[in-house]
């Protein structure tokens, strides 16, 4: 046991120890039943599973004294001090209440005999509680407060690197803090580091981390025999400025935050536009976006003029086959917000909190309550596609920007006008305010045929009707109804929705699903034709009588009838109902009325020109590109659910961050937008212990093949210690104060003694350190699917460079329902494109590369396994697409090398290995193209373990 | 009196750690809950078992936790959700309400409201000695129901079929997790290192509504990954391409093992590289096995009968049938898993192509249960006298039940997973046993439910694998194929 916890064992005996004192102190009545040695343990063992600090099943909660002597949710008191037979806990574990008995017999055993008796007696004696264990500080946080000195929530710490020295005859320079801190860790265990790798093994090394791509004779013959001082610093600076450092860079981080362009499940449709957040993470990566707002434009980029970014959010498995079925889309819905509040808090933070769905985190200071709050924060987020507004062309960036000066100044200029309105008149506010379920406008009975509602002004979107009934003066019915022979008209409806048209208006039927939208934004009206002349006195509406959508409400409205369809008169209207916009900007129908003749009509003006400019905006909108990037509406309150279960929700829980480390002290009132930038402000800062550490332990697992916390999307308990904590906060450190540049981190990696060593294997240190876990060699990396393709179309000259853009696809598409997907026989030169452009479909992988480990986007994978497979071997040695890369190669070697077997071999082995064979090697490579002809050998070449390696 | 203090407050009381005594705000709720998971590891023996195995034989046979059941699984797949009431559910009290609406709650299901209550269109017949009513519509199976043990109250977490095949196939209903084959071929590895160990056998139809997910590794390493092939079908890139001959594919192949020993000799102790080369004999010893296997041009006129295989007036069925036999070579060669698919994706309208009989189930399933009775029948049988039914178990599933009712408007039924039937036979389980109970309408199973955790852990359990601790740590969690569930039905095992 360690030190805390004996202190805390000590005090907590203490606090008992001053219990007994201050009860042999007060003397008479000496009680029997001792509540911290008795009543406590059967708390414990049998109430607080579901009455306790976890969860409160009714709203009880037995863990802290005023709560559980409090008022329950029956209204009465469980706990009547000194009477058991009137108090319900008693009767409740005793099981004589109406036969009714906790724990519930289908959950826990039940109390025994002796336990029973020690409550009755307890609560006989009065049930003395003592202070010293009330627990009140649990209360009414709603949050509680929890600590850990697991390292990674500590603060990162700024650790002088330490001295270090090798004896020659190690020659292993010391560049910088990377190789002081390597070199430590080597020494203690009695290991050295290896010798620098031959120039010829770096470049190669460089380019295929760096890029994914083989360096070129040239840029290989260049660089050995570059004697500058700078020649490496300059190969650095090559690659980092190449536009493939993105593009490989990219396909790491897709992996982990599980981009795939296809639906998943089983209809698995393609989604078109999702490869703008891909070209959107390349360009980040070439542009060395600091990676502070790359965190900020993924979660909230709508917030700050990067669209694209959110395509994060969207980029996951989405199961869109829906259903009548209530509970079925509850859980569905309860599974999409999993995956966006488990991917963001893997991809950036480390840590797994989609495991506290159900239940506070098991290893981790994760609460239950932790994940709902970010949950809400997500709570308004939906799979979909929206405008990118940054990628409009620079000519309509400038009328947009014109179109909106002019908007403001209308606006203004309304502003001006509706500081001279009068008092509200002709309608007083005699109305509750608008509610989404359902509003009564009642009003003297009127003769009506026509009657029309017509909205100038809703809370978001365009307006929303589920029924509109109105109820005729003599018998009190709707009669509005379609199948009474009213006829229906609308300014316009919303196209392409079943659930929303305009027969829905009247049909009798109540919800979302069976509901009218209007065409404009808004703005609408519909009118109902009764068959005949009748006298109504009421109208009754409402936006989802069920109460499941509280968006596109009618917030500014006027309702007038008619008998002859021309002259109409207003009966009710928005004017009617307090208004929370009376500071608003517009002015609309209602008001103008109440305006001077001149001033009237100046506002029409204004309306008119206001109106029209909107419509150019909105078509602006309209140009902009469409993108898979997702969807945003202001979310409902959020509950936490019982065991994660949709059908149990228990108490409220606001938008906020993780509870160990802060909260953003937001509440349900917080717009949706500002919870995602809040959260994502929040994940970028500085103060965060959590965000650099995750991203420079990325990048190290990659350019090494194992991160120093061997787990990289893990950095909680139960995730891997850190090889190097020292290195990894003295990296966090700086890389944060170099502006979080990702550039930086690879040049400080790369520019390491540590990364240029060799990876010749020494059998004294295998025996020490077989997984390389201290670096005293280079590690040996298998590539990737990507780099296997990528290299294969180098070697055969047929890469295909163009970037960004609709990726290719390798299957031919039949769009049924559900999709299928025939992988293609015939590749053309759209096909030889680097595969970070191909097309995600999930499910259905590359049919040569694919059982590489190659990840589908179903899940997130932080690190790829490196399996080797006869599966493999089958595809690179029998597949169409091999052979007819050999038979490319081989074109080429003739092309470029001459007729010569002995030129094609060493230009063959300058390609793809960048050295020159041995007289051995080249004389077998002779007899096989002698014998069987020169793609022979150029099949075996593409499947050779020195092109597949890096070292 | 003692200031001792019991254990369990230590435990169990995290708020007396992180509330109760602010002034201790020091002390960490994990160290507290990582000593209650120390003691709970010593406790009950269940930390995780991650198998070892090194990167040159992967698949190499690996010892089980404790002595297994069955050495092989084949798990007979029914894509679209086979309708319990139309095959082995058999409920008189559905056929004397037959017509009535449905008792209770109007119910709202996948498509929409429920009619009234049907009677399968197919007759139940007692069969053998144990009686078993069994649908016409399954008459070869049914024939054999001595020998099958009934589990008659599955019930599942989705009624659609992506994530319901996910969680019948891999234990979840998200796509990307290991499936069951995965799991069971990491954990045991295979008894033949000349074939895959875990073989997928698409229906000649297609492939199944999730795809590749239903044999997908997931997160586990790509070696553990089903290889689907079929009878008609043969491995993709198995054979040597057109145009290659055979001296030619052989000293190229030859030049590529030189070159990549020349390369190893460089560098000794690389054992990734010693594993490639490794894979390519590998792959060499399949392109002789794999058609070896699949030619069943071998197997003699009788068997093709038996399995229905050369039935000339039914192609698909005849199909299948070669499907079946190819499970039973697998096996025989000591293949580990073996999901044989039994329906594909959706083609052609619902219920075409595969179990899913919203609307014309009667007309539907007439066709289906043609295809799959007597092949599946005739596999059992062969099976069985072969005396390859003592150590494999033979499973048969769906991903979900469907409703005692007609959907408003249709003649066919909706998604149901609140009841389901599948079956097991063979090795360690059962013969002629039913266990669990839907109610009397099967809309819901109501005795001895029992999970697809359950049906997961069970099947684990006969290959000689604890589900609790087969695991492998992925993303922050050690997972396992049962999530955080799972019970072993020890009632349907021949020993405890």
């Amino acid at each position: 046991m360690n030190h805390r916890n004996t202190i805390y064992l000590c005090c907590l005996g203490f606090v008992c120890f001053f219990n007994l004192l201050s009860q042999i102190a007060s003397g008479q009545n000496q009680p029997k039943i001792s509540f911290a040695d008795q009543v406590l343990p059967v708390f414990e063992k049998h109430c607080y599973a579901c009455h306790g600090p976890e969860t409160q099943e009714s709203e009880y909660r037995l863990d802290i004294k005023s709560a559980a002597m409090g008022i329950g949710d029956r209204g009465d008191q469980p706990i009547q001090v000194g009477d058991r037979k009137h108090s319900p806990l008693f009767l409740l574990v005793s099981g004589g209440d109406d036969g009714e008995r906790m724990p519930p017999v289908e959950a826990e055993e039940s109390l025994n005999k002796k336990e029973i008796e020690i409550i009755g007696q307890w609560i006989d004696e009065g049930a003395i509680w003592p202070d010293e264990l009330a627990n009140e500080a649990a209360i009414g946080l709603g949050r509680r407060k929890i600590v850990t000195d697991h390292w990674s929530f500590q603060p990162v710490v700024d650790h002088a690197p330490p001295k270090i020295l090798w004896q020659s005859p190690i020659d292993f320079p010391i560049q910088g803090a990377v190789d002081k801190f390597i070199s430590k860790r080597l020494q203690e265990n009695s290991l050295h580091p290896s010798l620098p790798a031959d120039r010829t093994t770096l470049i190669r090394r460089v380019y295929l981390n760096m890029l994914g791509l083989q360096p070129s004779p040239e840029q290989v013959r260049q660089f050995v025999t570059d004697e500058s001082e700078f020649a490496y610093a300059n190969l650095i600076d090559r690659v980092l400025e190449s536009p493939h450092y993105g593009e490989r860079w990219a396909r790491h981080w897709l992996d982990v935050v599980r981009f795939g362009e296809s639906t998943g499940y089983e209809v698995n449709r393609d989604r078109a536009n999702a490869y703008y957040y891909r070209d959107y993470v390349i360009d980040s990566f070439n542009n060395d976006k600091s990676y502070q707002d790359f965190v900020i434009e993924q979660i909230a980029g709508d917030s700050v003029g990067a669209d694209v970014g959110t395509g994060f959010l969207v980029g996951g498995a989405y199961d869109i086959v829906k259903s009548p079925d209530k509970n079925l889309t509850l859980m569905q819905r309860e599974d999409e917000l999993a995956d966006y509040v488990n991917t963001t808090s893997t991809t950036f933070l480390g840590l797994t909190v989609g495991c506290a769905r159900c239940h506070n985190h098991k290893f981790d200071p994760i609460l239950q309550s932790d994940y709902y709050s970010l949950q809400a924060v997500f709570g308004g987020v939906r799979h979909g596609e929206r405008k990118l507004k940054e990628h409009l062309d620079p000519s309509a960036g400038e009328s947009m920007d014109t179109l909106e000066s002019e908007r403001e100044s209308y606006q203004q200029q309304l502003a001006v006008l509706r500081k001279k309105l009068p008092p509200r008149g002709a309608l007083a506010v005699d109305l509750p305010e608008i509610n989404a379920k359902k509003n009564v406008d009642d009003f003297q009975p009127i003769d009506a045929k026509y009657i029309r509602f017509e909205i100038f002004r809703t809370n978001g979107a365009e307006p929303c009707i589920d029924e509109l009934e109105v109820y005729s003066h003599q018998d009190q019915k709707n009669i509005a109804l379609a199948s009474s022979g009213c006829k229906v008209r609308s300014s316009g409806d919303y196209q392409n929705n079943p659930k929303h048209q305009l027969k829905h208006l009247n049909d009798g039927k109540h919800g979302n699903d069976f509901s009218w939208i209007s065409n404009q934004q808004g703005a609408g009206w519909v009118e109902i034709e009764f068959p005949k002349r009748i006298a109504i006195d009421r109208v009754v509406w409402g936006r989802e009588r069920n109460g499941a959508y509280a968006d596109r409400l009618a917030t500014g409205y006027t309702i007038e009838v008619s008998i002859d369809g021309k002259d109409y008169q207003r009966v009710s209207g928005s004017a009617r109902r307090p208004s929370r916009q009376a500071d608003s900007m517009d002015l609309d129908l209602e008001a103008i009325g109440r305006l001077s003749a001149p001033d009237a009509s100046k506002a029409r003006d204004l309306l008119a020109r206001l109106k029209q400019t909107e419509t150019q905006l909105a078509k602006l909108v309209q140009s902009m590109p469409t993108a898979y990037v997702g969807n945003f509406s202001q979310p409902p309150v959020i509950k936490r659910l019982y065991r994660g279960d949709p059908l149990s929700p228990r108490e409220e829980v606001y938008p906020d961050a993780l509870a160990v480390l802060g909260t953003l002290g937001m509440t349900s009132e917080e717009p949706e937008q500002s919870r995602r930038l809040k959260l994502a402000q929040w994940i970028a800062s500085e103060d965060n212990p959590l965000t650099a550490r995750v991203i420079v332990n990325r990048v190290w697992h990659y350019h090494f093949g194992r991160g120093l916390v061997a787990t990289p999307s893990d950095l909680g308990k139960n995730g891997s210690a850190p090889s190097h904590p020292d290195l990894l906060d003295w990296l966090a450190i700086r890389f944060m104060e170099n502006g979080w540049s990702l550039k930086w981190l690879h040049r400080e990696i790369l520019s390491s003694s540590t990364f240029q060593q060799s990876s010749q294997p020494r059998p004294e240190a295998l025996a020490k350190d077989a997984d390389c876990k201290l670096l005293w060699r280079f590690p040996l990396k298998r590539l990737e699917a990507e780099a296997i393709r990528d290299c294969v179309l180098q070697l055969s000259g047929k890469l295909n460079l163009q970037a960004g853009g609709p990726g290719f696809l390798l299957f031919k598409i039949d769009r049924e329902n559900v999709h299928h997907y025939f992988p293609l026989e015939k590749f053309g030169p759209e096909h030889f494109r680097r595969m970070i452009y191909m097309t995600k479909i999930r499910q259905e992988q590359d049919e040569v590369f694919g059982v590489f480990d190659c990840p589908d986007g179903g899940q997130t994978i932080p690190n790829r396994n490196q399996s080797t497979t006869a599966l493999q071997s089958l595809n690179m040695l029998n597949s169409k697409f091999i052979i007819e890369q050999a038979a490319f190669f081989s074109e080429r070697l003739q092309r470029e090398a001459g007729s010569q077997a002995k030129d094609q071999v060493n230009l063959a082995f300058d390609l793809a290995f960048a050295r020159a064979p041995a007289a051995a090697e080249r004389q077998d490579a002779e007899a096989l193209i002698q014998q069987f002809g020169l793609a022979s050998f150029c099949r075996a070449i593409l499947n050779s373990n020195e092109l597949l390696f890096v070292r | 009196m003692s200031l001792r203090l019991r254990p369990s407050h230590l435990l169990n009381r995290r708020s007396f750690l992180s509330d109760t005594m602010t002034g201790l705000s020091g002390i960490a709720l994990t160290q507290l809950l990582a000593s209650e998971r120390l003691l709970a590891n010593a406790d009950d023996q269940k930390t995780p078992i991650r198998p070892k195995f090194s990167p040159e034989q992967p698949a190499l046979a690996r010892q089980p936790h404790f002595p297994a059941a069955a050495k092989n699984v084949i798990m007979i797949f029914c894509a679209g959700a086979c309708s319990q009431i139309d095959t082995f559910d058999y409920k008189p009290e559905l056929i004397r309400m037959h017509g009535q609406s449905m008792p209770g709650e109007k119910v709202v299901t996948f498509q929409g409201a429920q009619g009234s209550l049907q009677q399968s269109p197919w007759e139940f017949k007692p069969r053998g000695e144990s009686g078993k009513m069994v649908s016409t519509l399954v008459d070869h199976i049914g024939d054999m129901a001595d020998d099958i043990c009934f589990l008659h109250s599955l019930t599942g977490k989705t009624n659609t079929h992506g994530p319901g095949e996910n969680f019948m196939s891999t234990g979840f209903t998200l796509d990307g997790f290991p499936s069951i084959g995965a799991w069971a071929t990491y954990g045991l590895g295979s008894e033949n290192n000349e074939l895959p160990a875990f073989v997928a056998i698409p229906d000649p139809r297609g492939t199944p509504q999730s795809s590749v997910n239903n044999w997908g590794p997931g997160f586990l390493p790509a070696v553990f990954q089903g290889t689907d092939f079929n009878a008609a079908n043969p491995i993709r890139n198995l054979a040597r391409p057109d145009g290659i001959s055979n001296r030619e594919d052989a000293a190229t192949r030859a030049f590529l093992r030189r070159m990549n020993e020349r390369h190893l000799a460089q560098f000794p102790g690389d054992t990734e590289l010693a594993a490639r080369i490794a894979s390519y004999e590998l792959a060499a010893k399949m392109q002789l096995s794999v058609p070896e296997i699949s030619d069943l041009s071998t197997e003699p006129e009788h068997i093709l009968s038996l399995y229905g295989a050369n039935d000339s007036t039914n192609e698909l069925k005849s199909s299948f049938a070669k499907n079946c036999i190819l499970a039973r070579r697998l096996v025989e060669k000591g293949v580990r898993f073996v999901q044989l698919f039994n329906g594909a994706y959706q083609t052609g309208g619902e219920g075409t192509s595969n179990w899913d009989g919203h609307k014309f189930l009667e007309k539907q399933y007439a066709v289906h249960g043609q295809i799959l009775d007597q092949p599946v029948a005739g596999l059992l049988k062969d099976l069985k006298q072969r005396g390859l039914l003592e150590d494999t178990l033979v499973i048969w599933c769906t991903e979900f039940g469907r409703m005692p009712t007609f959907q408003v408007g249709a003649s066919g039924r909706d998604h149901n997973p609140s009841g389901f039937t599948a079956w097991l036979a063979g090795a360690g389980v059962k013969k002629g046993f039913s266990f669990g109970a839907t109610d009397d309408i099967s809309y819901k199973a109501v005795e001895d439910v029992v999970s697809v955790y359950d049906f997961h852990a069970t099947i684990l359990h006969l290959l000689g694998l604890d589900h609790e601790r087969l695991s492998f740590y992925h993303d922050g969690i050690e997972r396992r194929l049962t999530d955080v569930h799972g019970n072993v039905i020890k009632q349907i095992l021949t020993r405890g």
